[in-house]
């Protein structure tokens, strides 16, 4: 029984995303689709979403390319993209600065992740 | 709103070491286009040269927002040297202080920093007492000496370097304000990204007046003003160039040439030429008021995202940020 309350609250912790650092994504990125015109496109159900998957946001040209070659964002992706965007796609109109914090990017990716 | 008025005195100038990696030189290609020498400097692999700023010796300050560097290039022999900030630097605006040195908006470390003209010598201040990461972003200081500047968190601030005071305040509407301009007047404006506004900050209070731009949801993202005192202001969702003037409280704004323009910044130089650039366009764009017509300087590599630019008279600075280059645009031989 203590087995299965330690597993119960275990699960709870891992599906409480501390929000903090994402707070500061919403200066550009709003995590719904009616959130309005933002200065980036909007991430509802960013991970698992075609690269440059907003319809309503002209991306630049090296995320639209990557979106014709069939680029999905998968969790892994999106890490290493935090971890520094113009390393993954050199010429992206994103303008945050490397995220090297391994546990800021999971934070990140909890919040996007709809947690 | 102003829901919180934090202020806090420095804990005291944090001394960091001044690390000056090797000296190394930039190799410079020339060019010519509309009549204009165009001179491009490939400063860093990996630096993400972003925001500029001119000494009056011709040397030009950049950040290295990818690499946590302050950077200082001669134009004359692409000499360069390479100061680091520190750890988790993410520098984002520089400005020459009246003092001569180089101030920094350091978001990585979420400080002011100073930059010694002689020795390079780095000092930081934290702001203490505000937000754990203000995600700081432009600064200018006034005639008085006093640095204002802006936090893309939702911050707009000021420091005054004598008595190492610093003060942070909310900014209205939060997330956003990221331009920040001072006119001949001496007064002090700040353009917010996300809250879609300019405004006016009360030098004594902090207090910002908010002035609406004609279009709705613009993203006003930066701000600089010319030689009367106008606001010119780059919108970056509506790809508009407008110009507030305060004296009458006047708009007018301008679309940028293209289908689906992306105006990132805003530079008035000394003739009050209008230097933006258009990321959709990969280009830096000269607009003249006085013929109300843009002249395009497309960029010779894709991606070159620049996302500043400053300068000296007769010439127009600008990081290509996506390339790790500098450009400078020269003025025409007549």
């Amino acid at each position: 029984m203590a087995a299965a309350f330690l597993a119960a609250v275990g699960s709870a912790r891992a599906e409480t995303c501390d929000r903090q650092v994402f707070e500061h994504c919403q200066a550009c990125h709003a995590l719904t689709k009616d959130a309005g015109q933002k200065p980036g496109p909007q991430l509802a159900g960013v991970i698992g979403r075609p690269v440059a998957g907003d319809p309503a946001f002209d991306y630049s040209p090296v995320l639209q390319e990557a979106r014709a070659k069939g680029e999905v964002w998968t969790k892994d992706k999106l890490d290493l993209y935090l971890s520094d965007p113009q390393a993954v796609y050199a010429g992206t109109w994103m303008g945050s600065p490397p995220i090297r914090d391994a546990k800021q990017r999971a934070d990140i990716l909890c919040v996007l992740g709809g947690r | 709103m102003r829901r919180r008025h934090l202020l806090a005195l420095s804990a005291g100038a944090l001394a960091a070491p001044a690390l000056i990696t090797q000296p190394a030189r930039a190799a410079v290609e020339t060019r010519e286009h509309n009549g204009y020498r165009i001179r491009t400097y490939n400063v860093r692999p990996g630096s993400g040269s972003r925001d500029v700023a001119c000494n009056a010796d011709g040397t030009v300050w950049f950040c290295g927002q990818r690499d946590g560097t302050l950077n200082l290039l001669d134009p004359r022999d692409g000499g360069l040297k390479v100061v680091t900030l520190g750890q988790g630097a993410a520098p984002h605006g520089v400005v020459i202080g009246p003092d001569g040195a180089a101030w920094v908006t350091e978001g990585g470390q979420n400080s002011i920093a100073r930059v010694d003209p002689k020795d390079h010598k780095v000092q930081l201040w934290k702001l203490n007492g505000g937000p754990s990461y203000a995600n700081l972003n432009t600064l200018v200081f006034d005639n008085q000496g006093t640095l204002w500047f802006t936090g893309q968190g939702g911050v707009i601030g000021r420091f005054e370097p004598k008595a190492e005071k610093m003060q942070v305040w909310d900014a209205p509407r939060g997330n956003g304000p990221y331009g920040i301009a001072l006119t001949p007047q001496g007064t002090v404006w700040y353009v917010s990204l996300a809250g879609n506004y300019l405004a006016e900050i009360d030098r004594t209070t902090g207090a910002p007046r908010i002035v609406e731009p004609p279009t709705p949801q613009q993203g006003a993202r930066r701000v600089w003003s010319d030689s009367q005192g106008r606001l010119w202001i780059s919108e970056w969702n509506s790809g508009n160039v407008s110009m507030h003037d305060p004296k009458d409280g006047s708009w007018k704004k301008w679309k940028l040439p293209g289908e689906r323009p992306r105006c990132y910044s805003v530079y008035v130089d000394d003739r009050d030429a209008v230097w933006l650039t258009d990321f959709a366009a990969n280009a830096i764009v000269r607009f003249d008021p006085k013929t109300e017509t843009f002249l395009s300087f497309p960029s010779d590599k894709s991606g070159a995202n620049v996302r500043q630019m400053a300068g000296r008279p007769g010439e127009a600075w600008a990081g290509e940020s996506g390339t790790n280059r500098l450009v400078v645009i020269d003025k025409p031989q007549a």
